[in-house]
C-alpha cells in the first residue's frame, strides 16, 4: 500500500512540479469569468442572483392538495404574471400531496384567486401562507447582506490569526471567497431564485469552505516530514475523504427534505453545490498558491 | 482496557442529553389553556390535565378529541358533555364552547418550531418610533388582548433589527386562530358617540366590566333569514359602566329630547358604537335613560353568513372580538403587519419523521465510506456513535434550554453532521499517518486543525444571531451548540477511541 502511494507520488511530483504555475490559470481564469458574469448579471436584473418572496416580499402559500399544477399555473399567470408553482411529492411513491405558490401579490389577491380555482377555501387544515411585507424583506435582505460580509471578514481575521503569514492566509481566504462566488454563478445559472434561508446557507458555506484548506495548509506548514508534494498529496487524499462524506451527507439531506420543504431543498442545494467547488478551490487555487510560496521561499 | 476521561465526558453528556429530552411512549390529550370564565374553568379543569376519556370514548390523540365532542360548539341547543380526566371526572350541559384548547401528549421534552408544529407568527411594526418603555406598554397591552380573547399559549417579545428598527414578534404554537390578523394589528379603538360627542371608550377606564360566557347576560338572541339571501343572527351582551362614565352619559342624555315622531318611546340622538372608525351599531336610547346614571348598557351586534350556522358563528365571533376590544381597550399605537404566516400543523408528523430519516441515512452512508476509504470496521463504527452521539448531545441542550427547533435549525444540524464528519477524517487520517512523529504529537496536530476549522466556523455564524429580527436566531444557536459540543466533547472522544483502536 505505502509503496504503491509512493509511486504515485512520483509520478504526481513531475508532472505537478512543471505545471503548477500553469494549473492556477484554471481558477484565475473561472474566477475572473465568474466576476464578469456577476457583473453583466447585476446589470441585467439589478443584483447578483434573482430574489424570491422571501426577499423581494410577496406571499407563498402552500396547499394540501393532489390539483394539476400545470393547469393551475397557466389559468392564474395572467392575473398573476410573476407566478411560480411547484409540486410537493411523497419521497416513497412520488405522488404529489400538495403544492406551493409564490408571488409578490398580498394574501388576500392570491388566496382569493387560488379559492376560487379550486372550489374550496384555504383554511389552516389544508395550507399554510406565508406572507413579507415589501419594506420588511428589504431590510431583512441588507441585514443578511451585511451578516455575509460581516462573516466573511470575521473568518478571515480568525484564518490571519491562526497562520499568521500573510500569503498563506490570502490564499485560504481567496480559495474561501472564490468558492462562494462560483456558487452564486451556478446558482444563478440554474435559475434558482434566492431566499432568506438561502442567503443563510451562503453564510454557512462561508465557515465551512475553509475546513479543508486550513487541514492542508497545517499539513503544509507544520509537517516536517517528506516533500512539499508528498505533503500535499497527503493532505489531498484526507481532504477529499472529507468533502465527500461531507457531499454525501448532504446530498442525502437534500434528497430527503427535496419534495417536502422549499427552504431546507434550498438550503442543501447552495451547500452542495459550494463543496464541490470546495474540491476545486482547495486543491487547484489554495494547493498550487501554497507549493508557489512554499518554493519561492526555498530560493529565497 | 481502561477508558480515558475524555470517553467518560462524552458518554456522561448522552446521559445528560437523553435525561433533558426525556422521551416518554404514553399517548392522550393535555389541556394546553383554559380560557377564563369559561365553562371548563368554572367546573375546576385546568391547564396541564390529562384527558382520558369524553362521553365515554378512550381519547388517545387530538383528533379522537375533537370527533368525541362532535361540533358541539355550533350546536343552538345545550348538551351533556361528560369529560374523564386522570384525577377527575367533569360532567358539562351547556352549548357554549367549553373553552378549552388541547394537545398531543408530546413524546419529549423537545419543541419544534412553528414552522414545523403549525401556528402563527406575526411581525408587527408601530407606524411611528417608540421608545423601548413604549414598545414593553404595547407588549402588555397585546399580551392582555390575547388573554382576554382566550389565546393563552402565545408568545409575544420585542424584537430588534440591526438598524435598529423595533417589532413586535407574536407567536401563536398549534392551530392558528382565523382572524389572528385583527387581533394582532387592529388597534382596537373603541367608541361609543352620541352626535358628535364621545361617552365612554374601551378599556378599564370607563368601563368596569363585560358580561361573557354567562347566557343570562351575553349571547346570541335570535336569528332569521335576511333579505338578500343568507342569514342573521343578533347577539347582545351587558357592559358595566363605571361611576364617572355613567355620570357622563347622563349630562350627555339629559340634552337630548324625547322623539315624539316615532311614539316617544325613544331620545333623538342615538348612540353609535364605533370600532376603529368603522361603525359597529347604532342603538336607539331608551327614554328612560334621559338623565338617569345607568351603569349598565346593553350592547348589540350581528353577524350575517350563507347558512344559519354560519351566521351563528359569525354573531358568537364579532361578539367575542368586540367584548374582546371594550375590556382590554385600545393598543396604543398603530401598527402595521409586516410579516404575517400561518403555517399548518398537518404537516408536522411527517416533516419530523422525515428529517429524522434523513439524519440517520447520512450518518450510515457517511459510515459506509469511512469503511470503504480505511477498510476498518471499528473505525468506521467509532465515526457512527461518534456523529449518533452528537445529535444526541444537541438535541438534548435544545431541550435543556427549551430552545425551538426549526426548519433552519434543523438544517443546522444536518449540516453539523456533514462538518463533523470532516473533523472526525482528519484525526482519523492523522493518527493512521507515517509514524515518525508520536500518537500524541499527531492527535496534537489533528486536534490544532480541528479548532482552527471551529473557530472560522463559529465567527462566521456570528452575525446571523443579530440580523433579520432575530428570526435566524435559532439556526446560528443550534448549529453553534453543534459544533461546540463537537469540539469539546465529541472530538476529544473520537480521539481517544482512534488511539485506543489504532494502538
Amino acid at each position: 500500500m505505502e509503496q504503491h502511494t509512493h509511486e504515485n507520488v512520483q509520478v504526481q511530483k513531475n508532472w505537478y512540479d512543471k505545471s503548477y504555475k500553469l494549473l492556477l490559470l484554471v481558477p484565475l481564469v473561472l474566477f475572473l469569468g465568474s466576476l464578469i458574469y456577476l457583473y453583466g448579471f447585476y446589470t441585467q436584473n439589478g443584483d447578483i442572483f434573482y430574489k424570491d418572496v422571501s426577499i423581494t416580499g410577496g406571499t407563498t402559500i402552500t396547499v394540501f392538495s393532489s390539483a394539476d399544477i400545470v393547469a393551475l399555473e397557466e389559468s392564474l399567470r395572467t392575473q398573476f404574471p410573476d407566478l411560480t408553482v411547484r409540486s410537493m411529492t411523497d419521497i416513497r411513491t412520488g405522488a404529489q400531496h400538495g403544492f406551493f405558490v409564490e408571488t409578490s401579490a398580498s394574501v388576500d389577491e392570491i388566496k382569493g384567486a387560488l379559492e376560487r380555482y379550486l372550489g374550496f377555501v384555504l383554511s389552516t387544515e389544508n395550507s399554510s401562507i406565508e406572507f413579507t411585507g415589501a419594506t420588511l424583506s428589504t431590510s431583512f435582505y441588507n441585514q443578511l447582506r451585511i451578516a455575509v460580509i460581516a462573516s466573511f471578514i470575521l473568518m478571515a481575521i480568525v484564518v490571519f490569526i491562526i497562520f499568521r503569514t500573510p500569503i498563506r492566509s490570502l490564499s485560504i481566504i481567496i480559495a474561501g471567497l472564490a468558492d462562494i462566488i462560483m456558487t452564486i454563478v451556478v446558482i444563478d445559472m440554474l435559475g434558482i431564485r434566492l431566499s432568506t434561508a438561502g442567503i443563510v446557507a451562503l453564510l454557512m458555506l462561508i465557515g465551512y469552505s475553509v475546513d479543508a484548506d486550513i487541514m492542508l495548509t497545517t499539513r503544509v506548514v507544520k509537517d516536517k516530514e517528506g516533500s512539499i508534494n508528498h505533503r500535499i498529496w497527503g493532505a489531498f487524499k484526507t481532504g477529499m475523504t472529507m468533502t465527500l462524506t461531507a457531499i454525501a451527507a448532504i446530498g442525502i439531506a437534500l434528497l430527503f427534505t427535496h419534495s417536502l420543504s422549499p427552504i431546507l431543498s434550498q438550503m442543501f442545494t447552495i451547500i452542495l453545490i459550494g463543496l464541490c467547488f470546495d474540491i476545486f478551490n482547495c486543491w487547484v487555487t489554495n494547493a498550487s498558491l501554497l507549493k508557489w510560496y512554499a518554493e519561492a521561499k526555498k530560493t529565497l | 482496557m481502561k477508558m480515558g476521561w475524555r470517553l467518560w465526558v462524552l458518554i456522561i453528556a448522552i446521559v445528560f442529553s437523553i435525561l433533558a429530552i426525556r422521551p416518554s411512549f404514553e399517548s392522550g390529550v393535555l389541556v394546553k389553556s383554559v380560557e377564563p370564565d369559561s365553562p371548563a374553568f368554572q367546573e375546576g379543569l385546568r391547564q396541564g390535565a390529562h384527558i382520558i376519556e369524553v362521553n365515554g370514548q378512550a381519547i388517545e390523540q387530538v383528533s379522537d378529541y375533537a370527533r368525541a365532542l362532535g361540533d358541539n360548539n355550533s350546536q343552538i341547543a345545550p348538551s351533556r358533555i361528560e369529560i374523564k380526566t386522570e384525577d377527575a371526572d367533569f360532567v358539562f350541559f351547556t352549548n357554549e364552547s367549553l373553552g378549552l384548547t388541547v394537545q398531543n401528549k408530546p413524546r419529549t421534552r423537545l419543541k419544534s418550531g412553528l414552522d414545523i408544529q403549525g401556528g402563527a407568527r406575526a411581525l408587527v411594526r408601530p407606524e411611528q418610533n417608540i421608545s423601548d418603555a413604549q414598545l414593553s406598554d404595547l407588549i402588555a397591552v397585546s399580551n392582555n388582548r390575547f388573554n382576554v380573547f382566550g389565546i393563552s399559549d402565545v408568545k409575544i417579545r420585542g424584537v430588534k433589527d440591526l438598524q435598529g428598527n423595533k417589532f413586535m414578534l407574536i407567536e401563536v404554537a398549534g392551530a392558528s386562530p382565523s382572524d389572528l390578523e385583527n387581533l394582532v394589528a387592529k388597534q382596537g379603538k373603541f367608541e361609543a358617540r352620541i352626535g358628535n360627542e364621545t361617552v365612554f371608550v374601551g378599556g378599564n377606564e370607563d368601563i368596569s366590566s363585560v358580561c361573557r360566557n354567562d347566557a343570562t347576560c351575553a349571547g346570541v338572541t335570535g336569528c332569521f333569514p335576511s333579505q338578500s339571501g343568507g342569514y342573521i343572527c343578533n347577539f347582545a351582551f351587558t357592559l358595566y359602566l363605571s361611576p364617572d362614565a355613567a355620570k357622563h352619559h347622563a349630562e350627555i342624555t339629559e340634552k337630548i329630547e324625547i322623539d315624539y315622531v316615532t311614539g316617544g318611546q325613544y331620545l333623538k340622538g342615538n348612540l353609535t358604537l364605533v370600532l376603529d372608525d368603522k361603525i359597529v351599531d347604532t342603538l336607539l336610547i331608551s327614554k328612560d335613560l334621559k338623565g338617569r346614571e345607568t351603569t349598565q348598557i346593553s350592547i348589540q351586534g350581528s353577524g350575517s353568513g350563507v347558512t344559519q350556522e354560519e351566521a351563528l358563528a359569525d354573531a358568537r365571533a364579532s361578539m367575542h372580538k368586540l367584548q374582546t376590544v371594550l375590556i382590554t381597550g385600545s393598543l396604543p399605537h398603530k401598527l402595521e403587519i409586516v410579516k404575517l404566516d400561518t403555517i399548518s400543523p398537518s404537516l408536522g408528523g411527517k416533516f419530523v419523521y422525515i428529517l429524522l430519516l434523513a439524519g440517520m441515512a447520512a450518518i450510515v452512508v457517511v459510515s459506509i465510506i469511512v469503511f470503504i476509504r480505511y477498510r476498518k470496521i471499528k473505525e468506521s463504527l467509532a465515526v457512527l456513535v461518534t456523529s449518533f452521539s452528537e445529535i444526541i448531545i444537541i438535541l438534548g441542550v435544545a431541550a435543556l434550554i427549551g430552545w425551538n427547533l426549526d426548519l433552519p435549525a434543523i438544517a443546522g444540524i444536518l449540516a453539523t453532521i456533514g462538518t463533523g464528519v470532516d473533523q472526525q477524517i482528519i484525526i482519523l487520517d492523522e493518527a493512521r499517518r507515517a509514524r515518525t512523529a508520536s500518537m500524541r504529537e499527531r492527535m496534537k496536530r489533528a486536534i490544532f486543525v480541528v479548532m482552527s476549522a471551529y473557530a472560522t466556523a463559529l465567527v462566521s455564524l456570528l452575525p446571523l444571531y443579530w440580523a433579520g429580527a432575530g428570526l435566524f436566531k435559532g439556526f446560528a444557536i443550534t448549529t453553534i451548540i453543534g459544533i461546540t459540543a463537537g469540539v469539546l466533547i465529541s472530538r476529544p472522544a473520537f480521539a481517544e477511541m482512534i488511539r485506543k483502536i489504532e494502538e
